[in-house]
């Protein structure tokens, strides 16, 4: 029975928790072969964070360019079927800002999706805060929107396979993290399929604990609960329904999650060679690696990002409403409970 | 010194910075924006805002100036420091250090806007009737559960709907619930009742805060008195009231309180201890200066903890 929710809802605003930064910098203790390049400013609609090769200097497409697999962290692991993978962190966890891998930019740059004309921020739905885990995407991935997922019944969200990294570790914008990945959840957003892998940082303290879908429930008790009601209700605030999910709305566990992974790497393939076609303009396939039609050279990479305006150190200043919380009520949770208070 | 009036919030004061934010120097002082005087939040600012209080037109509807503390989802433990004149806000320390709370998941820091009611006092000395446990020496702490995200040293009219009887490591601790009355809900919330209504879930993810927030630091989870129900508003009303009163006895000399643990200097109770402006701005003048920029956290500060409940 699906119920409509009354949702005490506020206009999205703006948010400054996320830290400044240089214009380029290798993060820390993130994967060192790639580091981020930024131009424009942050939370403006100019604002891009380009991937680049720390040792050629290479701009990198994050999207068709930064491997699926981490060779170095899967060949490392005594199980070869427990592969590792690169993801590309848009956001971090406990931030509004919603950063994303830009398709329709020359090498993808991450930039702040844009709503009504201006820079999107996601709603604190309470007890949340922005994002439950740092929040991003595995790269060549895609989920092709020719296609009808047999599971979910609706065609694919055209963007690479989404992921929540569900380590401790605040990870930032443009890093690249070595996760493993041990499930999913199939989340229908607005009609399309967008699947949501759970992953986790392989250096994770908790990591050798945390191999299948049922690990996460023992070791981080009400995370997979809440991730799942954060995705149901996240928009409800900007008046849409809740969302739906396959499944049965239950978890896949981790080999199913590998499939995902499989098939949504194989329509990848096909839109980076050219095999399924698309427009330039809705999804660009440039790349600086692959040495197909649409690879570029180094200096024209670059000659994008110089094109873009400075960077600027100074993150825009965000309207108070992004701090603010909205409230949403589920029917059908107050009717579960109010039955269980009644009864005592 | 950096001085600043905080946009939004209660114009009369303002904060004064000194030393830097997450080190053992850091310290926020409030100042009347007209006199200049340097003023304790602990002693000096009403506890009843009369401004606020005379615009509802009904007697009973007092509104209060609430000290903001920890703004809403951060981790640092800021509080009214009851050692030091003029009792500034300072980081808690804890082991040496400057103390950061845990994030609990799902929550990140704090859930409301945190801190507490001037001219109040929990006084140690006193066994609490509802609590069975003496007062834990402080003033009266207050979760503000409006939308808007306050910074600390702000003084924000509230009005209080209820409270909660925590036990806070066997200390009688009560929480009130209150709301800042310029909230776009502030009208429609009057009552524990309300709470729920219009912001579902709330009370109950407030109980679960308090009771587990400790327990990542190795203590057991907290106790509640009153069965560990929300009291109304009226009830409130009586705690507030009766921690006013040991407030008044401990500024009047009468509460045995040794000056060190709990100093009452003042610059507007024109008692034994009120001192005179220029000395509220020396005690300033010998603190560090003000460093624009916070010291970096430890990264552990943004960790989870899971508490299985």
């Amino acid at each position: 029975m699906s119920t409509t929710p009354k949702a005490t809802d506020l206009n999205a605003g703006s948010q400054g928790v996320v830290p400044t930064s240089k214009a380029s910098h290798s993060n820390e203790n993130e994967n060192t072969r790639y580091e981020t390049v930024e131009r424009g400013q942050l939370h403006t609609a100019n604002y891009r964070c380009y991937l680049r090769d720390v040792q050629t200097k290479l701009i990198v497409s994050p999207f068709h360019d930064i491997p699926l697999v981490n060779e170095q962290y899967s060949s490392s692991t005594r199980n070869q079927e427990i592969k590792i993978y690169n993801m590309v962190v848009e956001v971090p966890r406990w931030t509004n800002a919603k950063m994303e891998i830009n398709k329709q930019l020359k090498m993808n740059p991450l930039v702040q999706d844009i709503k009504n004309g201006k820079p999107r921020f996601v709603h604190n739905v309470f007890p949340y805060h922005g994002y439950l885990w740092n929040y991003g995407a595995l790269p060549q991935t895609w989920e092709d929107p020719n296609h009808i997922d047999a599971d979910t019944k609706t065609i694919g969200d055209n963007d690479p396979l989404d992921v929540c990294e569900i380590g401790t570790s605040l990870h930032r914008t443009g890093s690249i993290v070595p996760v493993k990945i041990v499930g999913v959840l199939g989340l229908i957003d607005e009609g399309e399929t967008d699947w949501k892998l759970i992953g986790i940082d392989v250096r994770d303290k908790l990591a050798s604990k945390i191999n299948d879908i049922n690990d996460v429930e023992t070791n981080l008790p009400g995370l997979l609960e809440a991730t799942r009601r954060w995705f149901k209700y996240y928009k409800v605030p900007t008046g849409k329904p809740p969302n739906k999910f396959a499944l049965d709305e239950k978890y896949g566990d981790r080999a199913y999650a590998k499939r995902v992974i499989n098939e949504t790497r194989t329509y990848w393939e096909k839109l980076a060679s050219g095999e399924t076609k698309v427009e330039e303009k809705v999804c660009s396939i440039a790349n600086t690696t692959l040495n197909n039609h649409v690879t570029m050279k180094k200096d024209d990479a670059e000659k994008l990002v110089e094109a873009d305006e400075n960077y600027h150190k100074e993150p825009a200043q965000v309207d108070s409403s992004v701090h603010q919380l909205a409230y949403v009520r589920d029917e059908e949770e107050c009717a579960t409970k109010e039955k269980s208070f009644k009864a005592k | 010194m950096a001085s600043q009036s905080n946009d939004n919030e209660n114009e009369r004061y303002e904060t004064v910075q000194r030393g830097q934010l997450y080190t053992l120097n850091y310290k926020c002082y409030l100042r009347d924006v007209q006199t200049k005087a340097i003023v304790s939040p602990f002693h000096d600012i009403p506890l009843v805002n009369q401004h606020y209080t005379s615009k509802t037109g009904n007697t009973t509807d007092v509104v209060y100036n609430m000290v903001v503390e920890v703004p809403r989802w951060t981790n640092a433990k800021m509080e009214i420091n009851k050692k030091l004149k003029m009792n500034p806000i300072t980081q808690d320390v804890k082991n040496g250090k400057p103390r950061f709370v845990h994030n609990v998941f799902p929550y990140h820091g704090y859930l409301w806007n945190y801190g507490a009611l001037p001219q109040t006092w929990e006084d140690p000395n006193h066994v609490d009737e509802d609590t069975k446990t003496t007062g834990d020496n402080d003033p009266l702490d207050v979760c503000e559960i409006g939308s808007t995200l306050h910074a600390t040293g702000s003084i924000v009219p509230v009005k209080i709907v209820g409270v909660l009887g925590l036990i806070d490591e066997g200390e009688t601790d009560w929480k009130l619930i209150g709301i800042d009355v310029r909230d776009k809900l502030a009208s429609q919330i009057n009552s524990i009742g309300d709470v729920e209504k219009h912001l579902p879930g709330l009370l109950d993810a407030t109980r679960s805060w308090f009771k587990y927030y400790k327990v990542p630091t190795g203590k057991p989870p907290n106790k509640f008195a009153l069965n560990e129900q929300y009291a109304d508003r009226e009830f409130a009303q009586c705690v507030i009231n009766e921690t006013q009163k040991y407030w008044v006895n401990l500024t009047d000399g009468q509460a045995k309180v040794d000056d060190k643990d709990c100093s009452i200097a003042n610059v507007t109770l024109n008692n034994g201890r009120t001192i005179k402006k220029e000395d509220g701005d020396k005690i300033i003048e010998g603190d560090e200066n003000y460093h624009t920029e916070p010291a970096k956290l430890d990264s552990s500060v943004h960790h989870v903890a899971y508490v299985p409940k």
